[in-house]
């Protein structure tokens, strides 16, 4: 068997120390690739940009832990952009470690500081996770302080809160922004908000969950999605506040030219073999 | 009395009054049977909380036979009982005893334990993914090519560098996505949609009973 040969059959511990190379490189040693601004960004940008000043925002960190290292960096971003913005933001979760990611997200950034300065219960209010899934974000549409009574940062009655005198259910809410990575996701949040209420809703979500995205974006449904890493790091671009994406696009490239590479070499072995039987 | 209460029928007419208490109100506005729709909905949310106390048991049950018996690898049963003993205690919604997701433990354990555990579990992913596409990606016939072309498309419209080296990579990209992938994604929506609604059918109608009894009468 000819080295050209056995370019179809590379052992897969190779493959894995070349992915383990060509995704570590660049992140100890950014090599600062050229990253285009597409078309999923700047609707996501213009989405949050184009809200209504006073306008009531439910943000639903709906992932856990394991989804952080696709999804934090637009979490950040966009609570940078809508914290920047004169809106009410009402955060809540239907995914049980959503609540503690969202804690993870106060450690990095203080809306009450500058250039923020917002104020605890009265600009935003975090009512933490609720159980019951699909039920449950039907119960909060319809009574959000009966299905969250107590706030989840300070323990007190929801309703004790100024934001909350004129916000009583998802009929007061002008857009939903959901970041996740399955179920409750999209589709409950279509089902039991979007729907019903006729309320916009953006999607932030995993690479491999946007093909599924796709329907409801092209039937309206679905406002703007951001899709993985690299979307996020575009829209740290149009924000103009470089962070955890952008280090990490570059490792996104490079994986992304190994499969490549590793594709075309496959057949080429593959035809070369062929020629010779 | 017993013997009444253990019919077959009460959990159907159980569920056809939930299910029907639930579909209505999507097509027939009257409050009463709104308010009666949110209501049952009220009482999943309590089902829902009882039931979260089912996993930790079962995980300990579980667990704990594995240490006893000493079976296989049970030292890690030993770190997973731990974990959820220590993590479900520190974790307790008592925050006037320091007790809650701010306490210590359980942030140092959620932070440095889990958060970093389970990235890289997600992140194990990239290997397998890697080695599937080099193994997967062979144009051996008509068929396999399309999905070798269509698939590296895909792969260089969500890189940067492709993109900025031919911006045509995201226009293709694009148009994958936009087309022949929604139109399998919507394909398989509805199909899926339409197989629910066969299976609620059934279900009404007693047809189905595999959440009864395990299936048997």
């Amino acid at each position: 068997m000819g080295f050209i040969d056995k370019l179809q059959d590379i052992d897969r511990r190779w493959v894995y120390l070349l992915t383990w190379i060509f995704v570590l490189f660049p992140l100890i040693f950014p090599l600062g690739l050229p990253v285009p601004i597409q078309s999923e960004s700047t609707k996501w940008y213009n989405s949050i940009k184009n809200i209504p000043d006073g306008s009531v925002v439910v943000f639903s960190p709906m992932y856990g832990t394991s989804g952080m290292p696709e999804l934090f960096p637009m979490t950040l971003a966009t609570m940078h952009q809508l914290w920047s913005k004169n809106v009410k933001i009402i955060v809540v979760t239907f995914w049980a470690e959503g609540a503690l990611v969202f804690d993870m997200l106060l450690r990095q950034m203080d809306p009450s500081a500058a250039p923020y300065n917002k104020v605890y219960g009265t600009d935003w209010i975090n009512v933490g996770y609720i159980p019951g899934s699909e039920p449950a974000m039907r119960a909060f549409g319809e009574d959000m302080a009966k299905t969250a009574p107590k706030d989840y940062i300070n323990g007190k009655d929801t309703k004790s809160y100024p934001i909350m005198a004129k916000i009583n259910s998802a009929k007061d809410v002008t857009l939903i922004v959901t970041i996740e990575t399955g179920t409750p996701g999209y589709p409950e949040w279509l089902r039991q908000w979007q729907e019903p209420y006729k309320i916009p809703m953006v999607v932030g979500c995993i690479g491999v969950s946007a093909p599924g995205v796709a329907p409801y974006l092209q039937s309206g449904q679905v406002s703007a999605m951001l899709p993985g890493l690299t979307s996020s790091a575009e829209y740290e671009l149009l924000i103009n506040r470089k962070g955890l994406a952008i280090a990490g696009v570059d490792a996104v490239s490079m994986s992304h030219i190994l499969v490549v590479l590793l594709v075309i070499l496959g057949n080429v072995g593959y035809f070369a073999t062929r020629r010779k039987s | 009395m017993s013997n009444i209460l253990r019919r077959i029928e009460i959990p159907i007419i159980l569920t056809i009054v939930a299910t029907v208490l639930q579909v209505t109100p999507y097509y027939i506005e009257y409050k009463p049977l709104d308010d009666a729709a949110n209501w049952i909905n009220l009482w999943v949310l309590l089902i829902v909380a009882w039931a979260t106390f089912i996993g930790p048991l079962s995980l300990i049950q579980v667990h704990g036979k594995t240490v006893q018996r000493r079976s296989s690898g049970w030292y890690y049963s030993v770190i997973v009982l731990v974990a959820t003993v220590v993590m479900a205690i520190s974790g307790l919604p008592l925050q006037e005893w320091g007790l809650g997701t701010k306490n210590p433990v359980y942030s140092w354990l959620f932070t440095y334990g889990q958060t970093a555990l389970s990235g890289t579990m997600y992140a194990i992913i990239a290997f397998f993914i890697t080695s599937a596409a080099y193994r997967a990606f062979r144009a051996k016939n008509i068929e396999s090519t399309l999905v070798l072309v269509a698939g590296l498309f895909m792969v260089m419209s969500n890189a940067p560098f492709f993109t900025a080296a031919w911006p045509g990579f995201k226009t293709i990209g694009d148009w994958i996505f936009a087309v022949p992938n929604m139109a399998t994604n919507r394909a398989v929506t509805i199909g899926a949609a339409l197989g629910a609604i066969a299976l609620a059918v059934r279900t009404l109608m007693g047809i189905e009973r595999g959440y009864l009894r395990g299936g048997g009468d």
